[in-house]
């Protein structure tokens, strides 16, 4: 591009304000989750508190079940990533290298799932749930979750398809079944592709919000990002505001570490979901 | 086991429905099956604890329709969308196409990475870091206000300005996945064509409007989709959080109301039919999209 020396420096004058500003919000953040609960509530605007403290994460734990939440909030993302996983992966290897018939409708069957916005389907959803008994437990929350797989299979049947059929005939011949091509050839070949999907889920389960709200009621059964809600509401007037940041942190860290580490992959798969 | 067994077994195991059934068991009886039934559910008075139903044809609909909440939340969502769709495709496209301008790589992926941090958060927890900054006594903004000379604001409480306050939380939260998608475009304009306008004389903004833009029109159209899904789905949970709807309603936006109508006052029917409505919106908007695209988006 033919921009000039001044241009450049222009640029990075831009791009630099824009990242400080972006990033300010979550240094506040950072800042009153250490600071003292005296210099929480002076009006401030020093970047850093005197005298960093642990103690606004103490104080949150004692409020609420901080840890429990923090830990259903893993459960549940987790759980739901290697649910998708397990139902995507084949399903995504069956249309890509597998034919048999009524394979292109049931794709679109299971890939339509994409377009269909999850309003729609929370009502009865919600209702079935609670008719066999799973209202308030983190199964209720996880099971129905694992049915919007369709750009999971999309995607991951994009990689499968990628790979060179003479991998799969070489294994055909030397008596290896469609689960051994599977597992031992495909899969491991498609590894960024999965991983991208993994941190894609990952992300996306951490984050849920109204559906677990709807199904999750017992304080102790709520994750992080429900918790939160109960946190900001249930504060003495004037607002417990350490312990909150402190606890909003931790649900913060998991997924901007996620994100820091595996960047390269989320990018592609974001991206991907743009061009789709 | 016999060979004929064996060979049976080998044809069960080996079956594309084995591999395929999950996904499609799970997408029929998790999407397509409650979709059909919220469908159906529209037309019934139902009640979860007595679960009996009662037919009522079309009333949820005309009652939502007259519905004066419906109405403010109806509009609420236009205001988002009026709001968010400028702001979420525009800004996101002019820095994208700052950032392919960058000539040192390594700092304008770290550039990417900032812009985009807010996005990895879920709503509530973007809605909680704000609902910090907004507030009215000890919140930064109003002291950064304080010590410019102006007067505290109610961020969250005054009717004028808390939708005005829920999107900007959105933007902040959301403005990166659509500067990822117009990067991912811009980095597949082949570089053959940019530098021919180059030589030719054209100007930076010469060669992003007329070159760049239309062949990455399908990202643009994209971006919009994208836009959409957040104001119409994800935004609830920082409606939630932040101002439950309220002053009086003033933030409250479609979802919200489904939400207030089916797990407040748990009025299943009622609120099976906002669901439709909601749902027909999206797929108006996405038709809509799809009829214009085909028009004017640039697919190659």
């Amino acid at each position: 591009m033919r921009f000039r020396h001044g241009s450049q420096i222009v640029l990075h004058i831009a791009f630099i304000v824009a990242c400080l500003a972006t990033l300010f919000p979550l240094v506040w953040m950072l800042r009153t989750a250490f600071a003292p609960p005296h210099d929480v509530f002076r009006a401030t605007m020093s970047l850093w508190p005197e005298n960093a403290t642990l103690a606004n994460f103490t104080a949150a734990f004692r409020l609420h079940p901080v840890g429990t939440w923090f830990v259903n909030s893993v459960v549940v993302a987790g759980a739901i990533t290697f649910g998708k996983l397990a139902v995507s992966v084949p399903a995504a290897f069956a249309f890509a290298v597998m034919s048999f018939r009524g394979r292109d409708a049931v794709f679109a069957l299971v890939v339509g799932t994409m377009t269909v916005p999850y309003v729609i389907t929370l009502l009865p959803t919600y209702v079935a749930v609670a008719s066999i008994g799973l209202y308030d437990t983190l199964t209720g929350v996880v099971v129905p979750a694992i049915g919007h797989c369709g750009f999971v299979v999309f995607f991951l049947r994009q990689a499968f398809k990628a790979l060179p059929r003479e991998l799969f005939e070489a294994a055909r011949i030397d008596g290896a079944g469609p689960w051994r091509q599977m597992l031992t050839i495909a899969l491991p070949n498609i590894w960024g592709a999965v991983a991208a999907m993994a941190v894609l889920s990952f992300l996306g389960a951490w984050n849920l919000y109204l559906w677990p709200h709807l199904i999750l009621d017992s304080t102790e059964h709520k994750t992080l990002s429900i918790g939160l809600k109960l946190f900001a509401t249930t504060g003495e007037q004037g607002g417990d505001w350490g312990p909150l940041m402190a606890t909003a942190l931790l649900a913060a860290l998991p997924v901007v570490l996620l994100y820091l580490m595996a960047q390269r992959q989320l990018v592609s798969a974001f991206a991907t979901s743009g061009i789709r | 086991m016999t060979t004929a067994w064996r060979g049976a077994w080998r044809r069960l195991a080996g079956s594309p429905w084995l591999f395929a059934g999950p996904a499609v068991a799970a997408a029929i009886l998790f999407v397509w099956l409650p979709m059909a039934s919220t469908l159906g559910l529209s037309f019934f008075d139902w009640s979860l604890l007595r679960q009996e139903a009662t037919w009522r044809g079309l009333d949820h609909y005309r009652g939502t329709l007259a519905n004066p909440d419906f109405h403010l939340a109806l509009v609420n969502t236009g205001v988002y969308l009026a709001a968010l769709l400028p702001l979420q495709v525009g800004i996101p496209l002019v820095l994208a196409f700052a950032l392919v301008r960058v000539k040192a790589k390594a700092t304008g992926r770290l550039y990417r990475t900032a812009l985009f941090a807010p996005s990895v958060l879920s709503f509530p927890v973007a809605a909680v870091v704000w609902l910090w900054l907004f507030n009215p006594t000890v919140g930064f903004l109003n002291t950064l206000g304080g010590a410019v000379g102006l007067p505290p604001q109610r961020w969250l409480t005054d009717p004028d300005i808390a939708i005005w306050s829920v999107i900007i939380v959105a933007f902040w939260k959301s403005f990166g996945l659509n500067l990822l998608i117009f990067l991912a475009a811009l980095a597949n304009v082949p570089t053959d064509v940019t530098e021919a306008a180059r030589i030719d004389g054209a100007s930076p903004l010469r060669q992003a409007i007329d070159i760049e833009l239309p062949l990455i029109s399908p990202a643009l159209f994209f971006a919009v989709v994208t836009t959409i899904i957040v104001v119409l789905d994800e935004i609830v949970g920082a409606v939630d959080v932040l101002t439950e709807g309220g002053p009086y309603r003033t933030s409250s936006n479609l979802l919200y109301f489904l939400y207030e109508r089916g797990f407040r006052h748990f009025q299943f029917g009622e609120a099976a039919a906002v669901a439709v409505l909601i749902a027909a919106i999206v797929a108006g908007v996405t038709w809509a999209q799809f009829r214009f695209g085909e028009r004017h988006v640039h697919y190659d």
